[in-house]
C-alpha cells in the first residue's frame, strides 16, 4: 500500500460558507415548488409559512454568499487563482477534464487534475463555479431581495423592465442553479470512492496517495 | 346574478310603487328643483352643495332627492324645518341587517363610508377609492405597520388591496387594471391615480378609453394591451392591478384563508382569468372595459408590472423551467448508468 498524505484543502470559513449555502439553497428549491405550485403542493403548513421560510433562507444565502465572497477576496486573496481559468485551463485543461469525465473515467484512469489548496479546482469545475458563485447566485440573490421589496424598489423593477421580467429572471436563473445542484451533487459523489470528494469538504482535509504527488496545473 | 337584478328591481318596484301610494307634500318639489339651489355653491354654500354630475351617476339618482328627504317642503328652505334624512336600512335592509350584527357595527355608521349622494356600486368605485372609505378613521401608515406584523410586505398588500377584499366577501373577485401616472417634477416621484383630465390630455380629444382600446370596439385585446404597456413608459404611465370584489358583503369579518394568504396566492388560475381596465370619469365614477381573458398569465407584456406570486405564474416559463431542470438530470442519470455499467473497470482502485 502506497503512503496516504494529507493535505488542508477546505478551510474552515469555505466549509461553513458551504454547507450553510447547501442547506439554504436546498430550502430555496423545496420552498419555491409550494410557491410557485400552491395548488398542487403542500409540504408545510400554510402558504405563508412556505413564503417566510423562503424569504429567510434567501437571505442566509446571500448572507453566507458575502462571506465566501470576503473570504476569498479580501482575506486569503487568492481568488482568481482559484476561481479564474488559466489560459492554459481554457485551451488544453476543459478538454482533458471532460475526456475524464465522457471516457476515461469509464475504463478506470484516474483523474487527471489533482488538488492543491491555491489549484483546487479542475478546469471544468472552475468555469462551473465561476458562473455559479459570479452570476447565479448573485442574480438570482439580488433579483431576490429586490422581490421581497417591491414598494420601496418599485423604480429599480421598472428599470428591469417590470414585475413580470424581474420574476421571469428569477425564476429561470434559480431553475439554472437547482440544475447545477444535480449535477453538483452527483459529481461529489465521484471519487475513489462516493465520500470520497465530500469528506474533505467537511473536514477540510482530502487524503492523496504519495505516488501521485500533487502539482500545480497552471 | 339574476336573483340580485331580481332583487335590484324588486326594490324599484317596492319604491316606486311607495312613491305613489303615499303621496307627500315633497311630490310638489322635484329632484331638478332641488339640485338648482343645491348645485350651485352660491345658492347654498359649499357645505350643503350636493354635485349634480357626480349624483346623476349613482343608483340613487333613480329614487331621487324627495325619496330621502320626504319631509321637505315647498317652502324649503324658508319654512325653517330641518329636512329629514332617510335611514339607509328604509331600502337596504339585507346589508344592514348584515352590517348591524358584525363585528364593526359599533363602530361605524353607514353614512361614515357612504355619502348618499355618492354612493357607487364597488365595480364603479378604483379600489384606491375604496380604500379611502377606510382611511378616514385607519390611518393608513398605522394599518400598514399592523399588518406588517404579520403580513410580508404590507406596505405593498395595503397600496394594492383593497381593505375590503380582505375584510369582507364576495362571490366574485377580478382583477382591475388602473392607470397610474408619475407624479410631475422628480424623475422619481411616486406614482397616481391618473385623474379623467390627465387622461383626457393624454388621449388628445379622443376618448379617454382608446389610450389603451386603440381600435375602440370596447374590448382589449391582449396586443392592445401589450402595445400600450410597451410605449406607456415614455408617458409615465403604468399599469396598476388589484383584486378587487364584484359585490361586497358587509360583515367585516377577518377569514383564515386571508391571513394565511391562501385566498389569493393559492387559488389556482381560474381565479384571475377575469380582468378589466378601469377608467376615470369625469363624474368621478369609475368606468370598465373588458380585456381578453387570462392577460395576467402574458409572460411579459400582458401586465408587466402585476404579478401575484403563487397564482399568475406563466405556464410557458413553467416549460422552460423544466427543460432546464431535465438539463440539469442528464449527467446524473447519463452518466450514472454507464458508471455503473462500467463498475469492474474502477474496482482496483476501489479497495
Ligand atoms: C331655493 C333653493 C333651494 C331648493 C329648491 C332646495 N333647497 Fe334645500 N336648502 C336650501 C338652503 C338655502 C338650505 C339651508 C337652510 C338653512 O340652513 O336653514 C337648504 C337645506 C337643505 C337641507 C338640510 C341640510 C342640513 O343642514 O342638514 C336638506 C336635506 C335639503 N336642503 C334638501 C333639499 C331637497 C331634497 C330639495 C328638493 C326637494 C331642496 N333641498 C330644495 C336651498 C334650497
Ligand atoms: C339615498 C338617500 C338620499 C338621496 C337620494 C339624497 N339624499 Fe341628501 N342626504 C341623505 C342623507 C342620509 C343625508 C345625511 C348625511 C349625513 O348625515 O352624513 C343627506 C344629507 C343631505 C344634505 C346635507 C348636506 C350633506 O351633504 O350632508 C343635503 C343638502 C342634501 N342631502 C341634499 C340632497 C339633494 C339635493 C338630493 C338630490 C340631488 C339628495 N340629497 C338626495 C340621503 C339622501
Ligand atoms: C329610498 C330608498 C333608498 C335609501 C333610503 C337608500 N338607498 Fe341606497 N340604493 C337604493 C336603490 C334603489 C339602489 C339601487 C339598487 C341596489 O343596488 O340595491 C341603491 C344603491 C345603493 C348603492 C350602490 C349599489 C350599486 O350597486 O350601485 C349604495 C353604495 C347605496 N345604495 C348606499 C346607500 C346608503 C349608504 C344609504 C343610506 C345613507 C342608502 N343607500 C339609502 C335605494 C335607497
Ligand atoms: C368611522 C370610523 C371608521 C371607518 C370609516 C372604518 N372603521 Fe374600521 N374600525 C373603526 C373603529 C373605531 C374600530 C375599533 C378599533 C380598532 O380596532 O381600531 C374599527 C375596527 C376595524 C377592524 C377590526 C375589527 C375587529 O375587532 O376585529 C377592521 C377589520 C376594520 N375596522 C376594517 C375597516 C374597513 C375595511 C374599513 C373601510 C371599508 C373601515 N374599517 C372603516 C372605525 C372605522
Ligand atoms: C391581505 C389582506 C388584508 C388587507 C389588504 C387588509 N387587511 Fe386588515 N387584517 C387582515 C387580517 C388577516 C387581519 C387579522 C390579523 C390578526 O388577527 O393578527 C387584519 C386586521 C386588521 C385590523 C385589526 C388590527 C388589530 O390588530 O387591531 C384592522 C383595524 C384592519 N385589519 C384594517 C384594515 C384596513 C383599514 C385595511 C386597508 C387599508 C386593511 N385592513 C387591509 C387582512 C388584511
Ligand atoms: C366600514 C365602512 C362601511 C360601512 C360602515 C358600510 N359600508 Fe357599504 N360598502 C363599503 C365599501 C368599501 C363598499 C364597496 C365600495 C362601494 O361600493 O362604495 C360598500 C358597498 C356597499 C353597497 C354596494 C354593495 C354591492 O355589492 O353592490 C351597498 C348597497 C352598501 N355598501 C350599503 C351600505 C349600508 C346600507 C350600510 C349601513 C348599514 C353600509 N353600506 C355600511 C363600506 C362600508
Ligand atoms: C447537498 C448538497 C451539496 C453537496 C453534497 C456538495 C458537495 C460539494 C463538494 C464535495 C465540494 C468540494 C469541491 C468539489 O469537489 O467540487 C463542493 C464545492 C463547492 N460547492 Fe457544493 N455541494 C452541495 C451543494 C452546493 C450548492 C447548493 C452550491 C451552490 C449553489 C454549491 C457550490 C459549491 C462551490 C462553489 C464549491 C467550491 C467551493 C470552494 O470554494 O472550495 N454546492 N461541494
Amino acid at each position: 500500500m502506497s503512503s496516504k498524505i494529507k493535505i488542508y484543502l477546505q478551510p474552515t470559513p469555505v466549509r461553513i460558507w458551504h454547507w450553510l449555502n447547501a442547506l439554504g439553497i436546498i430550502t430555496l428549491c423545496v420552498t419555491a415548488v409550494q410557491i410557485r405550485f400552491p395548488e398542487h403542493v403542500h409540504l408545510f403548513a400554510n402558504y405563508k409559512a412556505a413564503i417566510l421560510l423562503h424569504n429567510a433562507a434567501g437571505l442566509v444565502v446571500t448572507f453566507s454568499f458575502t462571506l465566501w465572497f470576503i473570504y476569498y477576496a479580501l482575506v486569503r486573496r487568492n481568488m482568481v487563482d482559484v476561481y479564474i481559468p488559466s489560459v492554459d485551463d481554457i485551451q488544453n485543461g476543459l478538454l482533458r477534464q471532460a475526456k475524464f469525465y465522457m471516457l476515461t473515467y469509464f475504463l478506470g484512469w484516474a483523474n487527471p487534475h489533482h488538488p492543491t489548496p491555491d489549484n483546487k479546482f479542475n478546469p471544468m469545475q472552475k468555469s462551473a463555479y465561476l458562473a455559479i458563485m459570479f452570476l447565479l447566485v448573485p442574480l438570482v440573490s439580488l433579483t431576490g431581495l429586490l422581490l421581497t421589496n417591491l414598494s420601496p424598489m418599485r423604480d429599480l423593477v421598472l428599470l428591469v423592465g417590470g414585475l413580470k421580467i424581474l420574476i421571469a429572471i428569477h425564476f429561470l436563473l434559480a431553475c439554472s442553479l437547482c440544475a447545477f445542484l444535480f449535477t453538483h451533487v452527483y459529481l461529489a459523489t465521484l471519487g475513489k470512492t462516493p465520500m470520497a470528494y465530500i469528506k474533505p469538504m467537511w473536514t477540510g482535509w482530502e487524503e492523496e496517495d504519495e505516488d501521485h504527488h500533487p502539482h500545480s496545473a497552471s | 346574478m339574476i336573483t340580485q337584478v331580481f332583487r335590484k328591481t324588486m326594490q324599484i318596484g317596492v319604491l316606486l310603487s311607495l312613491l305613489t301610494l303615499v303621496p307627500t307634500m315633497a311630490l310638489a318639489m322635484e329632484s331638478s328643483d332641488c339640485k338648482s339651489c343645491h348645485d350651485d355653491t352660491d345658492m347654498v354654500g359649499e357645505e350643503l352643495m350636493i354635485e349634480a354630475l357626480t349624483f346623476d351617476q349613482t343608483a340613487h339618482a333613480e329614487v331621487g332627492c324627495p325619496a330621502c328627504h320626504s319631509s321637505v317642503t315647498e317652502d324649503h328652505p324658508d319654512d325653517g324645518l330641518a329636512p329629514s334624512k332617510a335611514s339607509c336600512a328604509e331600502c337596504h335592509d339585507g346589508v344592514s341587517e348584515e352590517y348591524v350584527n358584525s363585528i364593526h357595527a359599533e363602530n361605524a355608521s353607514c353614512n361614515d363610508c357612504h355619502n348618499p349622494h355618492r354612493a357607487l356600486g364597488p365595480t364603479a368605485v378604483s379600489g384606491q377609492d375604496m380604500n379611502l372609505q377606510c382611511s378616514t378613521c385607519h390611518e393608513n401608515v398605522e394599518m400598514q405597520a399592523k399588518h406588517a406584523e404579520w403580513l410580508p410586505q404590507a406596505d405593498l398588500h395595503i397600496s394594492t388591496l383593497p381593505c375590503i377584499t380582505c375584510h369582507s366577501a364576495s362571490d366574485e373577485y377580478v382583477i382591475s387594471l388602473y392607470i397610474i401616472k408619475r407624479q410631475s417634477g422628480t424623475p422619481f416621484g411616486g406614482f397616481e391615480l391618473a385623474s379623467y383630465e390627465e387622461l383626457n390630455e393624454l388621449s388628445g380629444g379622443k376618448p379617454v378609453q382608446e389610450l389603451v382600446d386603440i381600435n375602440a370596439d370596447g374590448y382589449i385585446s391582449l396586443a392592445e394591451l401589450r402595445m400600450f404597456n410597451r410605449d406607456s413608459q415614455n408617458k409615465q404611465l403604468r399599469l396598476q392591478g388589484m383584486m378587487t370584489p364584484e359585490n361586497v358583503s358587509h360583515d367585516f369579518r377577518t377569514r383564515n384563508d386571508r391571513w394565511d394568504c391562501s385566498f389569493c396566492h393559492a387559488s389556482g388560475p381560474e381565479a384571475m382569468q377575469v380582468s378589466y381596465l378601469s377608467l376615470a370619469e369625469s363624474d368621478g365614477s369609475f368606468h370598465r372595459v373588458s380585456v381578453e381573458k387570462g392577460a395576467v398569465f402574458d409572460a411579459l407584456y400582458g401586465t408587466p408590472d402585476f404579478y401575484m406570486v403563487g397564482a399568475s405564474r406563466s405556464s410557458a416559463l413553467n416549460y422552460v423551467g423544466m427543460a432546464i431542470l431535465a438539463g440539469g438530470m442528464v449527467m446524473p442519470l447519463g452518466h450514472g448508468t454507464l458508471r455503473f455499467l462500467t463498475r469492474k473497470n474502477r474496482k482496483d482502485e476501489e479497495e
